[in-house]
């Protein structure tokens, strides 16, 4: 079975002063039909421009350089700009981190809404406003008639991601990517934006791709998860792996500082010590070397590959040899 | 909505008194006595003698004291009264009817020139950000700003005598709808455009990066669409504003222009009345002039609900 | 890598902003186009080929040649010597004036912003009013009604003391031109400094401040008004353009700089009355004025970009 987004080896660069500094530093990714996978890292890592870089939506001065990713038979990554406005929303719907500034403030939400239809799907003023209203009904806003007519500075933050995810739904996508949908709401609200997610996913079999820096909210959520460091995949497995067996000593640090009940109360949590590198500042070699305690001589030397970790799931790879071997041993 | 109106109209005049009342006590303690000014502009008429002179003011009321005679005046501005010119004699209120349709054709046609011209030249200079199109747009518009009316006037006509064949270089007044408009509309039309236009740039490279239009790209809505309905509706806040403030630099405008090609307007008589210290006529242009400004500001106020539905919000819960 | 050791300098606000300044090239032009006013400006008596009050009634409204090169005007004075010693007037007018536009709206804005309450409702309503009406006219009329009056009295200060500095004209048109000019451009300048107090006024490190028990006055002086000096620096520099543009509109309708004393806006108005004959009389002090204009604008904006780096995004 191929799959439904194949990425392999994006590089992303910024245009710089002083020449073009790599962000996105050959990322390797495939997402199976129906498929639900998370995308974890710290800010800067990469993820989210990975995700933009599929559909030409990347800022002004950052670029993709190199690979490919295929998707239904095409690489996304040498489209034209007016193909690519094809693929946005009617095969990869997105929706944004923050519901407060992702809303045009001057136009209605059913009108938002109704916008993408005519667009991608052709439909007429009065029946894409129509669908707009089963939209919000679908995503649980009481009362869609009348919400459809409200301006988004109506809404609460919960109401508007809503709004965000009735827009991202609206072409009938075939791959939803869920750039931190919830950090800018309310805990509570949140739970309810990741069950809402869930099972319109069910509902209307899409892949999903989360993009968040929070493993404890992927954790129930996820088939698969790949972690992020400095613009490379340094871990790529099924949820249950990352969770059992964690390899790479990153991925490691991102679960021990996970706060956990049965952990004593007046404990510090750990942390990983040193900040990530720069773009463009990057060492030679393994990118997290030198904030690792397991570094040896040789990570300074090459960029490790993802491997098959021996002994765990054949899908649980990782980008650490040190660490392999001693699985292995 | 009437409530509103009025409640502006009502913070709109003691900031008109005090300017009035200034110009008034600069035309009473400065310039000098009004009647003397007379005489002296008409010596072979009446010969100058200050004990008639002083009857004279007696009797038109100078000699009160300075404050009985600004609420005279305003007493007379109240019903309607403008007072008589210093120079000719006439009244204020028909010189000022005579010349205000010129100058409120004119400025209201260079708003309108300006609208159309500066929004669109705006809007692509910045969604084409330092591009050579953009600098071509933006130093002509600095260009533009940078030379004043009474050079740029002169400087067209120079060009219109060099391509026209009769050598008929238009200047007067020939009504709105006169080939003759076109030149003064023109130049007056010059800096507002220019300021509209750099403030439609800069709002909307400041949109540009808003997350509402990448998610609006992230639709799939065309480009095209993404600039006319997620672009320019929220530019327009501003730069509506900023119109509604360019009343200003159009009545500032409008004197030098009028003065340039000879148009009959508010602009010329201002002139013609400051070279003759010719009060009455001054106090009664600033005050329109004062009452102009208003008056577009509020219009901007009003429309500013139906640009920012925000905004309509905040007014209602007042 | 030049770059990384570049980037390797401890870097400041104020550095940056230099080196994204230097980068643009518009900026950049204008900054050396105004060098040039201000060489001129300081160094014109000894630069300018003849003096600007002596007439050659022989040689009037000549056409450039190689004599004077800009030509001469109708009483047979030389235009560019004319142009040089009007840099120094528009210099004058335009940091004079900005200056005591400058000066009157920091320390209003700044007060009105951090002290709030009657004062600056005050200062807000006055600035309304000032920005709310023709101020054109408002400075037009106080400069007709007031320079009359006013070189009487020195007249006959001049009888009582014989001191000739009482004659001096330069100084009722310095005073009054520059007077009248500063009142109309200090609201803006105001506004903006009372925008960027409000907007720092309330940030962590002010209560911090405030919390060690610091004065107000140092407060401001030390943490509000810095913040205020980007968008400040910005506004000036298109103000200086601005005010030798006023200056030649003021001239233009006759209450500029007295003549003799040559500035750029009168000897564009001298040329206005006879432009169809002797164009140069015209276009040679209006190009002049609208170069420098454009510097001070192309400067302004750089500035902005540099100083603003949020907005290059």
């Amino acid at each position: 079975m191929t799959a439904l987004l194949d990425i392999r080896g994006l590089t992303i660069d910024i245009a710089r002063d002083g020449g073009p500094a790599r962000v996105v530093d050959g990322i390797d990714l495939a997402i199976q039909q129906g498929e639900s996978v998370g995308i974890v890292g710290e800010s800067g890592c990469g993820k989210s421009l990975t995700m933009l870089s599929l559909v030409g939506l990347l800022p002004n001065r950052i670029r993709a350089t190199g690979g490919s990713a295929m998707f239904g038979g095409r690489d996304l990554l040498k489209l034209g700009p007016k193909e690519l406005r094809k693929v946005r929303g009617s095969e990869i719907g997105f929706i944004f981190q923050d519901p407060m500034t992702s809303l045009n403030p001057v136009i209605r939400v059913g009108d938002q809404i109704a916008e993408a239809l005519i667009w991608q799907k052709g439909l007429a003023k009065e029946a894409a406003q129509a669908r707009a209203v089963e939209l919000l009904e679908l995503v649980g806003i009481p009362g869609p008639a009348e919400r459809a007519r409200a301006w988004p500075h109506e809404l609460s933050g919960g109401m508007r991601q809503r709004v965000m995810i009735a827009m991202g739904l609206a072409g009938h996508p075939r791959l939803l990517i869920a750039d931190e949908p919830t950090t800018a709401l309310d805990v509570t609200i949140q739970a309810q934006i990741v069950d809402l997610v869930r099972e319109l996913k069910d509902k209307m079999q899409m892949a999903v791709v989360w993009i968040t820096h929070d493993l404890a909210l992927i954790a129930g959520l996820a088939d698969r998860i790949a972690v992020l460091y400095a613009g490379t995949v340094v871990e790529d497995a099924p949820v249950s792996a990352i969770f059992e067996r964690p390899t790479h000593p990153y991925t490691r640090g991102l679960l021990a500082s996970l706060p956990t009940l049965a952990g004593a109360a007046m404990e510090r949590l750990p942390s990983i010590g040193g900040t990530p590198p720069e773009p463009g500042r990057r060492p030679p070699g393994c990118p997290f070397a030198p904030r690792c305690a397991h570094a040896v001589a040789a990570c300074a030397e090459a960029v490790p590959r993802l491997a098959p970790v021996p002994g765990s799931d054949p899908r649980h790879r990782v980008a650490c040899p040190v660490m392999t071997e001693r699985a292995a041993a | 909505m009437f409530a509103y109106i009025l409640r502006r109209f009502i913070l709109w005049v003691p900031s008109v008194l005090l300017v009035m009342l200034a110009v008034y006590a600069l035309a009473f303690y400065g310039a000098g006595d009004p009647i003397k000014l007379i005489f002296l502009r008409a010596p072979g008429d009446v010969a100058y003698d200050p004990a008639k002179i002083e009857a004279i003011r007696d009797q038109a009321g100078l000699n009160r004291p300075f404050i009985v005679q600004f609420g005279g005046y305003i007493w007379n501005l109240l019903q309607g009264n403008f007072g008589n010119s210093l120079v000719s004699g006439r009244s204020v209120w028909a010189m000022v009817k005579a010349a205000a349709p010129v100058s409120f054709q004119l400025g209201l046609c260079a708003i309108l020139v300006t609208a159309i011209v500066a929004i669109p030249l705006g809007m692509i200079a910045g969604l084409r950000q330092n591009s050579r199109l953009d600098y071509i747009i933006l130093g002509t518009a600095v260009a533009l700003w940078a030379i004043p009316a009474y050079v740029a006037g002169p400087l067209l006509m120079v060009l219109l005598l060099a391509v026209l064949p009769d050598g008929s270089v238009p200047y007067g007044w020939g009504g709105i709808f006169s080939v003759k408009v076109l030149l003064p509309l023109i130049v007056l039309s010059f800096q507002p455009i220019a300021l509209i236009l750099r403030q439609t740039r800069a709002a909307v490279i400041e949109v540009m990066s808003e997350d509402y239009v990448r998610t609006a790209r992230a639709k799939g809505v065309p480009e095209l669409v993404v600039a006319l309905r997620h672009i320019l509706r929220p530019v327009l806040t501003p730069v509506v504003t900023q119109l509604g403030l360019i009343m200003i630099t159009i009545v500032n405008g409008a004197i030098f222009v009028e003065l340039v090609f000879g148009l009959p307007g508010l602009g010329r008589l201002t002139v013609s009345a400051l070279t003759n210290s010719d009060f009455p006529v001054i106090l009664a242009i600033t005050l329109i002039g004062s009452f102009l400004v208003m008056l577009s500001n509020l219009l901007v106020d009003l429309l500013y609900p139906l640009l920012d539905p925000r905004a309509a919000d905040a007014k209602g819960a007042r | 890598m030049t770059a990384i050791a570049e980037d390797d300098r401890p870097s400041s606000l104020w550095r940056d902003a230099w080196k994204r300044l230097r980068r643009n090239r518009l900026a950049v032009i204008g900054l050396f186009i105004i060098a040039i006013l201000v060489i001129v400006a300081a160094f014109g008596p000894w630069m300018s080929p003849y003096d600007f009050l002596s007439q050659n009634l022989d040689a009037r409204n000549q056409p450039p040649s190689g004599l004077h090169w800009l030509g001469t005007d109708d009483l047979g004075r030389d235009v560019l010597s004319r142009l040089i010693y009007g840099a120094r007037t528009a210099f004058l007018v335009a940091v004079g004036v900005t200056v005591a536009a400058v000066l009157i709206g920091v320390v209003l804005g700044a007060i009105a912003g951090f002290y709030g309450g009657a004062f600056d409702r005050f200062v807000m309503w006055f600035t309304d009013m000032t920005m709310s009406v023709p101020q054109l006219l408002l400075v037009v009329v106080i400069n007709a009604s007031l320079k009359q009056p006013i070189s009487l009295w020195m007249e006959a200060r001049y009888m009582e003391t014989l001191n000739p500095i009482w004659r001096n004209s330069a100084i009722i048109d310095f005073v009054l031109v520059f007077g009248s000019m500063a009142l109309i451009t200090w609201p803006p300048y105001a506004r903006l400094v009372r925008a960027q107090v409000l907007s720092v006024r309330g940030r962590p490190y002010v209560t911090a401040a405030r919390a060690l028990g610091l004065t107000n006055r140092i407060i401001l002086m030390r943490y509000v008004l810095p913040n205020a000096m980007g968008p400040l620096i910005v506004a000036v520099s298109a103000g200086l353009g601005t005010a030798m543009v006023l200056e030649s509109a003021f001239s233009f309708l006759g209450v500029g700089v007295t003549p003799p004393t040559p500035s750029w806006g009168n000897m564009i108005s001298d040329g206005l009355r006879v432009w169809t004959n002797y164009p140069h009389l015209l276009l040679a002090p209006a190009a002049v004025l609208a170069v420098v204009t454009v510097a001070f604008n192309f400067l302004g904006d750089g500035l902005n970009d540099a100083l603003n780096p949020k907005g290059q995004k």
